[in-house]
C-alpha cells in the first residue's frame, strides 16, 4: 500500500545552524488522510511544514512529496498561513486574492485566464464565500477572511492542504465551522493542520503528529491526558465540554 | 487662466510640456501605486536621489544627463533592492547612505566640469518648460517599457506586493521580481526627473496614487485613478504657475499634496461620520 503514501519522512534532522530543531523524524502520510499537528511553540511545527514545502532543506534524512522531492511538488500543496501576511488595507478583492492561488499552476505571463477563473470560482464556492467575491478584503470579517485564505489554498487544486492554525483568531461557532468544512474537503484532499486546540479536533482527525523536537504520532483513539501532557511537558487540565449548538 | 490657454495653443514648449506631464502621469500612476501598496517611499526616494552621480558624471563627460540619470538608476535600483533583501537590520541606514553619497558625487562631478555653468537647479528641481521633443520621445519610450512589462508580469507583481511570502511558496522567484520592480521604479523616477527634478520626485511618485488609493477598490483602478490625477497636478500646477511666472515644479507639487491633504482630512471625516 506504499503507493498511496502522500507524504515520506524518513530519519530527518534540521538545524538553523545551532542546535538540532528536529531530530529523527519519521512519518508516513496515507492519502486522504486528516492529521493533527500539535507541539508547544518553538517546537519545529512551522519548520517541519516548511520542509515539506520545500522552502527549507533539512540536514540529514530523505522527504518525499507525492513520490517526488518536495521543490517538485509543492505547486500540488495548498496552504493556509497562520497568520495573513499581507496587509488588510490593500486594495484587492476576495476574487483576485483567491486567484493568487493559481500562482505556478497558470500561465506565467499575462493576466490570469478562464481556467483560473474557473478554478477560483469552485474555491469560493466550496467554501461558501461566492457572494462576497467582490468585496474589498478589508470589509471582511475574521471568520470570512479564514475562509478567503481556505478558498485561496484551494484554488490550485491541490492534492494536499497543509493549514497553520486556521482558527486562531476566530470564535467557537466558526471554528467548528472551518472543520466542518475541511472534513468534507478530506474526502478528496490530503489534510495536515497545525493546533492548538487537540482536544476539539480530535472528533475530525485520524492522527494526531506530536512535535516537540522528536516526532511522536498517536491515533486519535489513543488521545488521553497524559499524552497531552507528556507532549506539553506541562501539567494541564482537561475539561469536556459539550456545545448546545451542535444540534444545528 | 486664458493667456495660459493662449500659450498652450500657440507655444510649442507649452505644448511639450503639456505632452510630457500626460506622460510622465501613466508612470507614476502605474508604477507609483505598486510603491504606494509595498510601501517602499523611501527606497523609491533613495533611487531618485543618488541618480545625481550619473547626471552629473553624464554632465562631466560632455553626455547628456539623461543617460547618465538611466544608468545610475537602474544600478542604484539593483544596490538598494540587494541591500534591503539581505541587510534588513540596517536597511534604512544604508538606504541613507547611497542616497547622500550618490548626492554628493554628482555634485562633485558637476563642480568640476570645466565652464561649470550648468542650471544645478533645474536637475534638483527639474523644468517642464523646458522639455524637448526629443525628451518626449525618451518619456514615451520607457513609458511603453514600463507597461509592457507590467501587463506581461501583472500576477508576479500583484502578488508581490501583495503577499510576498505566499508569492514565494507558490514558486515565484520573489527576489528576481523585487529588483525588476525596482528597476521600474528607475526608469519612473528617470521619466519624473524630467518633469520635477529629482528632489520632488518622490511626491508625485506617490501623491497621485495615495489619494487614489483612498478611493478605489482594485489596484488597477487605483493605477488608472493615480494617472487620471497625475494629470490634473500636473496640468493644474502648470497652469497656477503660468500668469505668476512660478517654477512649474514646486508648484506641481504643492498642488499634489494639498489635494493630498484635502483628500485625507475628507476621507477621515466620511469614514467616522
Amino acid at each position: 500500500m506504499s503507493t498511496d503514501s502522500v507524504i515520506k519522512i524518513k530519519d530527518l534532522d534540521f538545524s538553523y545552524g545551532g542546535p538540532k530543531i528536529l531530530e529523527n523524524i519519521e512519518i508516513d502520510i496515507q492519502h486522504n488522510e486528516f492529521i493533527g499537528m500539535v507541539g508547544p511553540n518553538g517546537s519545529g511545527k512551522t519548520t517541519l511544514l516548511k520542509i515539506i514545502m520545500g522552502v527549507l532543506t533539512p540536514d540529514k534524512g530523505s522527504v518525499k512529496v507525492l513520490g517526488n522531492p518536495p521543490s517538485q511538488s509543492v505547486q500540488e500543496i495548498g496552504y493556509m498561513p497562520q497568520f495573513a501576511s499581507f496587509s488588510r488595507d490593500f486594495p484587492i478583492s476576495v476574487e483576485e486574492t483567491v486567484l493568487m492561488g493559481r500562482l505556478g499552476k497558470t500561465s506565467s505571463i499575462g493576466f490570469f485566464n478562464k481556467a483560473d477563473k474557473r478554478a477560483s470560482e469552485k474555491a469560493m464556492n466550496d467554501v461558501e464565500i461566492l457572494d462576497l467575491r467582490k468585496r474589498v478584503i478589508g470589509s471582511l470579517s475574521g471568520g470570512q477572511l479564514q475562509r478567503v485564505l481556505i478558498a485561496r489554498a484551494l484554488t490550485c487544486e491541490p492534492q494536499i492542504m497543509i493549514l497553520d492554525e486556521p482558527t486562531a483568531n476566530v470564535d467557537m461557532k466558526v471554528e467548528k465551522d472551518i472543520f466542518d468544512l475541511l472534513k468534507q474537503l478530506n474526502e478528496r484532499i490530503t489534510i495536515i493542520v497545525v493546533t492548538h486546540d487537540i482536544g476539539f479536533i480530535s472528533q475530525y482527525i485520524d492522527r494526531v503528529a506530536c512535535i516537540n523536537r522528536t516526532l511522536i504520532c498517536h491515533p486519535t483513539s489513543e488521545l488521553t491526558g497524559e499524552t497531552i501532557e507528556n507532549m506539553y511537558g506541562a501539567h494541564m487540565h482537561m475539561v469536556h465540554h459539550h456545545h448546545e449548538d451542535e444540534k444545528k | 487662466m486664458s493667456s495660459f490657454i493662449d500659450a498652450i495653443s500657440t507655444q510649442a514648449f507649452m505644448q511639450n510640456a503639456i505632452i510630457g506631464g500626460v506622460l510622465a502621469s501613466v508612470a507614476c500612476g502605474v508604477v507609483g501605486s505598486y510603491v504606494v501598496v509595498k510601501r517602499i517611499g523611501y527606497l523609491a526616494g533613495g533611487i531618485a536621489h543618488s541618480v545625481l552621480g550619473g547626471m552629473g558624471i553624464a554632465y562631466y563627460l560632455g553626455r547628456p544627463p539623461i543617460e547618465g540619470a538611466l544608468v545610475a538608476a537602474l544600478v542604484f535600483a539593483v544596490i538598494l533592492g540587494w541591500v534591503s533583501l539581505k541587510m534588513q537590520q540596517q536597511e534604512d541606514t544604508v538606504i541613507g547612505a547611497l542616497w547622500a553619497g550618490g548626492m554628493a558625487v554628482g555634485i562633485l562631478f558637476i563642480s568640476q566640469t570645466p565652464g561649470y555653468s550648468v542650471d544645478l537647479m533645474s536637475f534638483l528641481f527639474g523644468n517642464i518648460l523646458m522639455i524637448s521633443s526629443d525628451d518626449l520621445l525618451w518619456i514615451a519610450g520607457l513609458d511603453i517599457l514600463i507597461l509592457l512589462i507590467v501587463f506581461l508580469f501583472y500576477k508576479q507583481f500583484l502578488a508581490l506586493s501583495f503577499d510576498e511570502e505566499f508569492a514565494r511558496l507558490r514558486g515565484i522567484p520573489v527576489e528576481r521580481f523585487y529588483l525588476l520592480f525596482l528597476s521600474l521604479v528607475a526608469l519612473t523616477v528617470v521619466i519624473l526627473i524630467q518633469i520635477v527634478g529629482l528632489i520632488l520626485v518622490i511626491a508625485l511618485l506617490t501623491l497621485p496614487a495615495a489619494v487614489s488609493g483612498q478611493y478605489v477598490r482594485s489596484l488597477n483602478l487605483m493605477m488608472l485613478l493615480a494617472t487620471v490625477l497625475g494629470v490634473f497636478f500636473t496640468t493644474g500646477g502648470l497652469a497656477l504657475s503660468y500668469q505668476p511666472d512660478l517654477p512649474p515644479g514646486p508648484t506641481i507639487i504643492l498642488v499634489a499634496g494639498a489635494f493630498y491633504l484635502v483628500s485625507l482630512v475628507i476621507t477621515r471625516f466620511w469614514k467616522r461620520a
